[in-house]
């Protein structure tokens, strides 16, 4: 890597540390922008103590962007300058906007008074977030459990599904993606996730999404849950179908299984609903959720329970069996309940349902005009998926989107679909303009393609181009490349 | 009078509330021991609750607020913070998490250098488990009875927690062996073991306590096997126990630390696991390997480096030390004063355990009665027969003097 060459890390750094402090002993401060080689210094530090796999892997496709001015459904690159729209909002963190005003002010208030409180004592934050948060939901899911995380909330759902049936084994979906912690990577629907950390616990039996004859398959007397995502976000955007759905809650009230919805993507406005679950009149026993419940601000998040046996009993019996710290503190009760508000009064999910309708047939429009590298476009709200021919062309693209001011990743569980997740707050113009930069990267993509396409067809080179760690190498290289000539340019102008 | 009476209706609508929302048995739980206020705010080592109750509080949200509730210079960085960042991209390498890290990597002795951060402390204890399997590719993980990590996957494996086998297979190939003794980790770990697991002080069970002798043989044997030394420092960390960390007192060091939300002194759910170099190479091959929506949080990043500033300039670990031999010699006068109610006192450093001979109802008592004399203490998950007293680190000799008097009374009562 070029860019990083040339000087040692420890010069490196004080160059950094002496233009900015003048005094090495302290550590350095974010700052507003970076030049490059504040920029190579902060990749280095995030090499040195995190991972530099992290930073080759995004820098390959242009997205290791340093984000500042985070408002509403864009920010800008500390580097460049550059604005982008965030199109992927921390894989729907940022329903009610980035930085938004009355979530920040509410924080901020809060922090005069409060702290975390003290696990486990009761407070009027914490009680009154729980109340409300249960009146949002629909039907009888009228309990709550507060956890800290999507993942911790996840385990909590497993668990009291296990716990309350008595039952071990647990039905998910194939690509599925529901967290990394023990529970959660059991019930991943991708062995990539899993391979590495083996044996993880007995009884998870992965099956097709949208199939019931599957689950009828594997279901039995020892089946305790059904876990699945409404809207599969790291899978791809996979919709469920209503007859699926329907199919699913006859099917867990037959044999005594509890149904349990994965919201941690789709909940709080995203799918054009408050709850995906609303799109399909189907209440599932247990439904779990984060994400924009912390307004992107402070983390939380939820198990929602309905208020039936064996649930009810079980919980009364063991009122800690998740036991989460972290989760429902006083400031991310304060918080949530802002972001609840709203939600709420901005009616926030009729604009995800009236943006994505745009979004959605804007990118079916171009996608008409490209049809041989696209091959479907799919989603609910503003939760949308770009499906590509070919993996490799999801890098390629998020690097044009890139060029273009538009910062898409690729589901990590399907990296040939590009995932649209932008705060629900966007408005039609800036609905529009986003689709004028999709079109020109596409434009964009297209010289490429002249050139890969054809090589694409050749099976050796197909599964070449496809594979991520080439992509890494090759990228990089390329970028190298350009920084580069970049700096000589730099260097002659300056001359 | 008035404006008391409305208070008090007002709480008893949110006991009802919250039976509803929650459970009744669990606000059954707090009344049992005296629990059942409606917390207000934090302030240093206070607590008060909003039908006038004033507490010093010993529980600090389980030994996580070591700088005290809602520390001030904290609470002013985190409101300008605010308005300077958020959460971030979660997948993006941010200067946030970066600074963080390199501040984490000088704050935390020895070779531990690298970070990754996690919401929760069992999900750092995961991805430690996690991290161990995949740099060894070996599955056992080994872990020591009586010790508490978390609710997650791995950490629930990992826990003695009463009651866990109701949800079913947990993770496989996880081995408790009984805790000091090194013949049955010798028989335990082999060539087949990736992590050898846990908490130098098990806070929940009695602060029962690794000697130095034990947790070299154990560091040995992991260095012999090229097994992955993992210490959970949740409750130890951070000056709690006179030092910055409890393993440099014991003079070894493990590969991987889980550190818990006093790296934020409580101000935000913040967890990590910092790790040395060679174990950061698996996720050099691997990036994106594991992920943590909440986890770096540039915003909590922020808070955290708020922290690690106040830690350095107020040494609380020096504070911790002196007020902890006060508030030691004070218990123990208490319990030779009480041998028929006191069995014994544990622990070191701001962090002690009492355990009450009338077992856990007496534990129970003892909280009920310690909220009456203005004292919020917290029995031990573990050994429920248990008392801990955890509070802020910058505690003053009055308040430990009042805490001691507090014990005299609550004893005397019980």
């Amino acid at each position: 890597m070029i860019g990083l060459q040339g000087v040692s890390a420890q010069e490196r750094g004080m160059s950094f540390l002496i233009k900015h402090r003048g005094d090495s002993m302290k550590p350095a401060k974010v700052e507003r922008m970076m030049d490059g080689k504040e920029r190579d210094y902060v990749q280095h530090l995030f090499g040195k103590h995190i991972s530099m796999g992290q930073v080759r892997y995004l820098r390959c496709a242009h997205l290791d962007v340093y984000e500042r001015d985070r408002k509403g459904a864009c920010f800008v690159d500390a580097v460049t300058g550059k604005r982008f729209f965030d199109c992927f909002s921390s894989a729907g963190c940022f329903n009610v906007g980035r930085g938004n005003e009355r979530v920040k002010a509410a924080l901020e208030d809060a922090l005069a008074r409060h702290d975390m409180g003290s696990h486990l004592l009761l407070s009027e934050h914490k009680v009154r977030f729980a109340e409300r948060l249960a009146s949002l939901c629909p039907g009888d899911l009228d309990k709550v459990v507060l956890c800290a995380s999507g993942a911790d909330a996840c385990a909590g759902a497993i668990k009291l599904a296990k716990g309350a049936t008595g039952r071990n084994d647990v039905i998910t979906m194939n690509k599925a993606y529901h967290g990394h912690e023990g529970f959660s990577l059991s019930a991943n629907g991708k062995d990539y996730y899993k391979e590495l950390f083996l044996p993880l616990m007995p009884g998870f039996h992965v099956v097709e999404f949208n199939d019931l004859d599957a689950v009828r398959r594997v279901a039995s007397e020892n089946t305790a849950a059904v876990v699945l995502e409404p809207v599969q976000g790291e899978g791809g955007i996979h919709v469920a179908t209503k007859e699926y759905m329907t199919g699913l809650r006859k099917l867990c009230d037959e044999l005594g299984v509890m149904l349990i919805f994965d919201e941690v993507q789709t909940g709080f406005g995203r799918t054009g609903t408050m709850w995906a679950m609303e799109h399909y009149d189907v209440i599932p026993d247990i439904m779990f959720t984060a994400k924009s419940i912390s307004g992107g601000l402070y983390p939380n998040g939820a198990v929602v329970y309905r208020a039936i046996e064996p649930l009810v009993s079980y919980v009364e019996k063991n009122p800690l069996f998740h036991d989460s710290h972290g989760g429902g503190s006083d400031l991310g009760c304060i918080v949530s309940q802002a972001v609840l508000d709203d939600i709420v009064e901005n009616r926030l999910w009729e604009n995800a349902a009236a943006m994505g309708a745009r979004l959605k047939e804007g990118i079916q429009e171009i996608a008409s005009k490209n049809r041989d590298c696209v091959k479907e476009v799919r989603g609910l709200g503003l939760m949308i998926g770009i499906e590509y021919v070919h993996e490799f062309i999801g890098a390629l693209m998020a690097e044009c989107l890139a060029r273009q001011g538009v910062w898409a990743v690729y589901s990590g569980n399907a990296p040939q679909v590009m995932r649209f997740q932008v705060p629900i707050t966007i408005g039609g113009h800036e609905v529009d303009d986003l689709l004028d930069r999709i079109r020109a990267a596409f434009d964009a993509m297209r010289w490429y393609l002249v050139l890969l396409m054809p090589l694409a067809r050749i099976p050796f080179v197909g599964a070449l181009l496809n594979n991520v760690h080439l992509q890494i190498w090759a990228f990089n290289l390329v970028r190298d490349l350009e920084e580069f000539v970049g700096k000589i340019m730099n260097r002659r102008g300056g001359a | 009078m008035k404006k008391a009476d409305g208070s008090h209706n007002r709480a008893r609508g949110l006991f009802d509330t919250a039976e509803k929302v929650f459970s009744r048995s669990y606000v059954n739980l707090l009344r049992e021991k005296g629990h059942d206020v409606i917390e207000q705010e934090g302030d240093g080592s206070w607590m008060t609750d909003a039908q006038g109750g004033r507490y010093l509080d010993c529980y600090a949200s389980a030994g996580t607020y070591n700088l005290g509730r809602r520390n001030r210079a904290i609470a002013r960085r985190f409101m300008k913070a605010v308005h300077e960042t958020d959460q971030g991209n979660f997948v993006m390498p941010s200067d946030y998490k970066a600074l963080l890290a390199q501040r984490i990597a000088s704050f935390v002795p020895g070779r531990l250098d690298c970070v990754l951060f996690g919401v929760t402390r069992g999900e750092s204890m995961d991805a430690a488990c996690k991290l161990a399997r995949g740099a060894t590719s070996r599955p056992g993980i080994v872990t020591v009875d009586g010790g508490c990590y978390g609710e997650t996957g791995f950490a629930l494996s990992l826990t003695a927690k009463a009651g866990k086998e109701q949800f079913g297979g947990l993770i496989p190939e996880v081995l408790a062996v009984p805790f000091g003794d090194e013949d049955a980790a010798l028989r335990a770990v082999t060539d087949r073991t990736a992590a050898f697991v846990m908490e130098p002080i098990q806070a929940e069970n009695h602060c029962r306590e690794s000697s130095r002798e034990y947790a070299l043989r154990i560091r040995r044997l992991c260095d012999a096997t090229k097994t992955v030394l993992i210490f959970d420092e949740t409750q130890t960390g951070f000056g709690r126990t006179g030092t910055r960390f409890f393993f440099e007192q014991l003079g070894v060091e493990p590969d991987i630390l889980v550190i818990g939300e006093a790296v934020t002194s409580g101000m935000f759910p913040m967890t990590a696991m910092v790790f040395t170099p060679e174990l950061k190479r698996f996720f050099d091959i691997h990036p994106l390997i594991h992920l943590c929506t909440f986890g770096g949080h540039d915003l909590g990043c922020v808070v955290a480096m708020a922290a690690l500033d106040e830690y350095e300039l107020a040494e609380p670990w020096v504070n911790a030390r002196m007020m902890g031999q006060r508030l030691a010699s004070g218990l123990h006068a208490c319990a030779q004063e009480f041998p028929d109610k006191a069995a014994s006192v544990a622990g070191r450093g701001l962090l002690f355990s009492l355990r009450l001979a009338g077992g856990e109802p007496a534990a129970k008592a003892f909280c009920a009665r310690a909220m009456r004399e203005g004292l919020l203490v917290e029995t031990g998950r573990v050994d429920t027969s248990t008392v801990l007293f955890r509070p802020s680190l910058l505690v003053s000799e009055d308040e430990v003097d009042r805490i001691v008097q507090a014990v005299r009374t609550i004893l005397a009562g019980l």
